[in-house]
């Protein structure tokens, strides 16, 4: 009984002295909420990119298991190509590329987290296919890595282009999009083959070491890491084919129905192939003394200003911070064995497919 | 005067070798293949353990297997925090420990007593993971060095402490498990922050405490003892609040806790929130009220004829769209709750086993005492349920430890999954897989094992102390 009363006191004195407590936090989010609205008023439209500026931190789905790409080092610090977009998009919309929340997803809960608005933008080596950009809700943005299957070869085969594998055993993981792929462009071409299927890669390399098969068709940038593996630890010499058998651009992705988001994330990420083609990198970007209209207006020196959303000066944080797309490229991906000469990611000038619409 | 029977001869190695290995031909036969194997097995582990492991990947990212990729800049939160909850079992343990010594006693039964060296023999299992961590931790972190030892080190002084609680007046016996709630209060609150608004758990123990310990004994009538009581509580609860106001820090919530860190963490919220709520779905399936039994049966058998991954994946993807717009429940909240619901199923049938294995007459003789049915329950049946199905229960607990690795399933980089990233990295891609694999295993196991021990000894007592 005694007992009882104790508790029902207790319980009122603390349900007073919560109330207190939340009618004041109430009181003063609703004076928040008002100032907000009224110097706001950009977040009727939705408005992912002034919930950003708010929070003051972009949250960036990211791979934290894909060598070159989104990699944890052991002092739990992210790095990688789709690593430096992210910190990217954190200079170029906040200015400072440090202010990046990493979130590693899987494959499966990519999409779900974009439209459950758990992530800003994703940038998580996700191909760009009709479907995906039907279905899943999400708005695929410039394309920064072309990967694209590719076919390895022991070099001592002498093969070059496909035509030369006719007859021969081909090593492919099986369920994959790249198996479906081998079977299409070999039918096409009317070349015959054997596919040898195996679960898991752990599997695959041994067969393809012992010459199981002839041909090995993965992902390029797949088939480069293994090759660096399989020759640095004293294998046979192998060799890449420069064809490739399917198309994978891979690049930023953010959810639908937000353009201005969209735009600010989308010219953050060009910026830094904008740099490249003008010559800048992350050296010399801040001491531009030329009178180049297209590169001042680029710098934003003559505080030019083209709508977006950005700051004048957003070109100039992105390269000082992370650097140009070649400065990126150069830290990640020749580490995985793959090279920016001869490949779609070159800038346009040199014959690549790195091209991006006029800064004007 | 009394007989001794005569002390049976004493038994030497020699015998124990003849009796146990080599009773008969087929028996020796046996203990001839099995003996160098199983030494043969035993020395290839320790060769492969000391020798010709690689253990670069394990002894280069032991903080990422520890920590994951909880921001190092914050990295003193998770360290307090560890430190904190170390102290709070320890205090509890000890305190425990010494009032169930003193019912035994008033009991008249001869218990041991809990010494430290007991404490660490029990867990021996812990005690062998810690020193492994030490084996890996390299110089330049000493701080990996220490932590273990202090870890140890707190929670046996603590628990000592709570031990020697015992001799403190009646009133202030209770000490210990006020300690021990508001080192729990603030080990959590180390990392989500002291918000203004973070007052409510101290300042309901404290305010508990202070109405229960008041010194008004000396005052005669009861209402104004009663006024007392409460004018004692209110004024150390405004306190509590004012303390909370004051400092008004914010943390970092649980969002970005990872590794074995996450791993312990989510297993005890899960099992700690999973025992009440199953134990009252037991009770509601065996209500006399319909409507409660249906629902409570039909929850039981839902979530168990669900995998568990198919929940996780359902937590991730349907909650987010269930709850209100502005509410954003993190990954790891989400796991949180749908491992305690899952597991909270499972205890129910356990209790319920227990509850269905108690004679009925134990009831009936509560009632023939003329006792309420909430205090036949409470004093009566439960007690003597919840001893029966002790080992399932905590068998249970172990199994929800281990299903915590499904986690990184949906992205949650858990224990394990500390080993997909690490064989990302550049300089361990291929290298150090089995190594990785097998200090992960000795992580669970360690934790597994305790939890077993500690469960066998608590069946062993409740049992003596009935």
């Amino acid at each position: 009984m005694k007992r009882t009363k104790l508790f029902a006191a207790l319980t009122a004195l603390m349900l007073i002295l919560a109330a207190c407590t939340a009618a004041e936090d109430g009181g003063a989010a609703t004076t928040e909420a008002a100032a907000g609205g009224g110097d706001g008023g950009g977040a009727a439209a939705g408005g992912t990119l002034d919930a950003v500026r708010a929070a003051d931190v972009v949250v960036c789905g990211v791979n934290d298991g894909l060598p070159g790409f989104g990699v944890v080092g052991a002092d739990g610090t992210y790095s990688g190509f789709d690593v430096d977009f992210c910190r990217v998009v954190a200079a170029g919309v906040l200015g400072d590329a440090d202010k990046v929340e990493y979130k590693p997803l899987t494959a499966d809960v990519r999409f779900t987290s974009l439209q459950s608005g758990d992530i800003d933008v994703l940038i998580r080596n996700t191909t760009w296919t009709a479907t995906r950009d039907g279905q899943e809700g999400a708005s695929f943005l410039f394309t920064v890595f072309y990967d694209g299957q590719g076919m390895m070869v022991p070099a001592s085969t002498g093969f070059t282009t496909l035509e030369d594998l006719a007859d021969a055993n081909i090593c492919v993981l099986s369920g994959t999009t790249t198996e479906l792929n081998l079977t299409a462009v070999f039918g096409a071409r009317g070349i015959p083959f054997n596919p040898v299927v195996f679960e898991d890669n752990a599997q695959l390399r041994p067969a393809y070491e012992e010459g199981q098969c002839e041909g090995w068709t993965s992902d390029s940038s797949q088939l480069a890491s293994f090759k660096a593996a399989i020759e640095g630890e004293g294998g046979d010499e192998q060799f890449i084919m420069a064809e490739i058998i399917s198309k994978e651009p891979l690049g930023p992705v953010v959810s639908d129905g937000d353009t201005e988001w969209a735009q600010a994330v989308e010219w953050s990420v060009m910026a830094t192939v904008q740099a490249w083609e003008f010559g800048l990198d992350s050296g010399n970007i801040g001491s531009y003394s030329g009178d180049n209209p297209n590169i001042l207006n680029f710098l934003g020196t003559d505080n030019f200003d083209p709508g977006l959303g950005l700051s004048s000066d957003f070109a100039i944080q992105v390269v000082t911070q992370v650097g140009n797309y070649k400065e990126i490229f150069d830290r990640h991906i020749p580490a995985i064995g793959l090279s920016l000469e001869g490949s779609p990611n070159n800038i346009w000038t040199d014959g690549g497919l790195m091209y991006v619409p006029p800064y004007r | 005067m009394t007989t001794t029977a005569p002390a049976p001869p004493r038994e030497t190695s020699l015998d124990w070798v003849k009796k146990n290995l080599f009773r008969n031909w087929w028996s020796g036969l046996i203990s001839v293949i099995l003996l160098p194997l199983s030494l043969y097995l035993a020395y290839r582990a320790l060769r492969f353990l000391f020798v010709t492991g690689q253990w670069d990947a394990v002894r280069v990212n032991l903080t990422l297997f520890m920590q994951g990729t909880f921001s190092r800049d914050e990295q003193w939160r998770l360290i307090s925090q560890i430190m904190i909850f170390a102290l709070a079992f320890g205090i509890g343990l000890g305190t425990n420990s010494a009032a169930s010594h003193d019912r035994a006693q008033d009991a008249g039964l001869d218990v041991e007593r809990g010494t430290i060296a007991g404490t660490l023999a029990r867990m021996w299992s812990l005690v062998a993971f810690i020193g492994l961590l030490l084996f890996f931790a390299t110089t330049d972190d000493m701080g990996n060095l220490i932590n273990p030892f202090l870890f140890v080190g707190g929670g046996l002084v603590m628990g000592a402490v709570g031990y020697q609680a015992r001799r403190l007046p009646r009133r202030f016996r209770n000490v210990g498990w006020l300690l021990t709630m508001t080192f729990l209060v603030i080990g959590f609150q180390i990392v989500s922050g002291f918000d203004a608004g973070g007052w409510v758990p101290l300042g309901i123990i404290f305010g508990v405490s202070a109405y229960s310990i008041a010194p008004v004994d000396r005052f005669e009538a009861s209402w104004l003892r009663g006024a007392l009581r409460f004018a004692a509580a209110l004024i150390v609860v405004l306190a509590i609040r004012a303390v909370y106001a004051a400092v008004d820090t914010p943390g970092i919530g649980w969002d970005d806790w990872s590794g074995l860190h996450l791993t312990l963490m989510v297993s005890a919220i899960a099992i700690v929130l999973a025992f009440p709520l199953g134990l009252l779905l037991a009770l509601a399936r065996r209500s006399t009220l319909p409507a409660l039994r249906i629902m409570a049966t039909a929850y039981i058998e839902v979530i168990r004829g669900v995998p568990l991954i198919t929940l996780l994946f359902m937590g991730q993807f349907i909650l987010g769209f269930v709850v209100p717009q502005d509410v954003t429940l993190s990954a790891i909240t989400r796991a949180i709750a749908v491992m305690t619901f899952f597991s909270a199923a499972y205890i129910a049938e356990i209790v319920r086993g227990g509850l269905q294995a108690l004679p009925k007459g134990q009831t009936e003789a509560g009632q023939a005492l003329g006792l309420a049915p909430p205090p036949i329950m409470r004093r009566i049946v439960l007690p003597q349920a919840l001893t029966a199905v002790i080992p399932a229960m905590v068998g249970q607990f172990i199994s929800l430890f281990k299903d915590s690795s499904l986690l990184s399933i949906i992205a949650v980089l858990e224990f394990l999954g500390v080993r997909k990233i690490i064989h990302a990295q550049e300089a361990f891609r291929g290298v150090g897989i089995a190594e990785t694999l097998v200090f992960v295993a000795i992580g669970y196991w360690a934790f597994a094992f305790a939890m077993s021990r500690e469960s066998q000894r608590l069946e062993r007592r409740l049992r003596v102390s009935r």
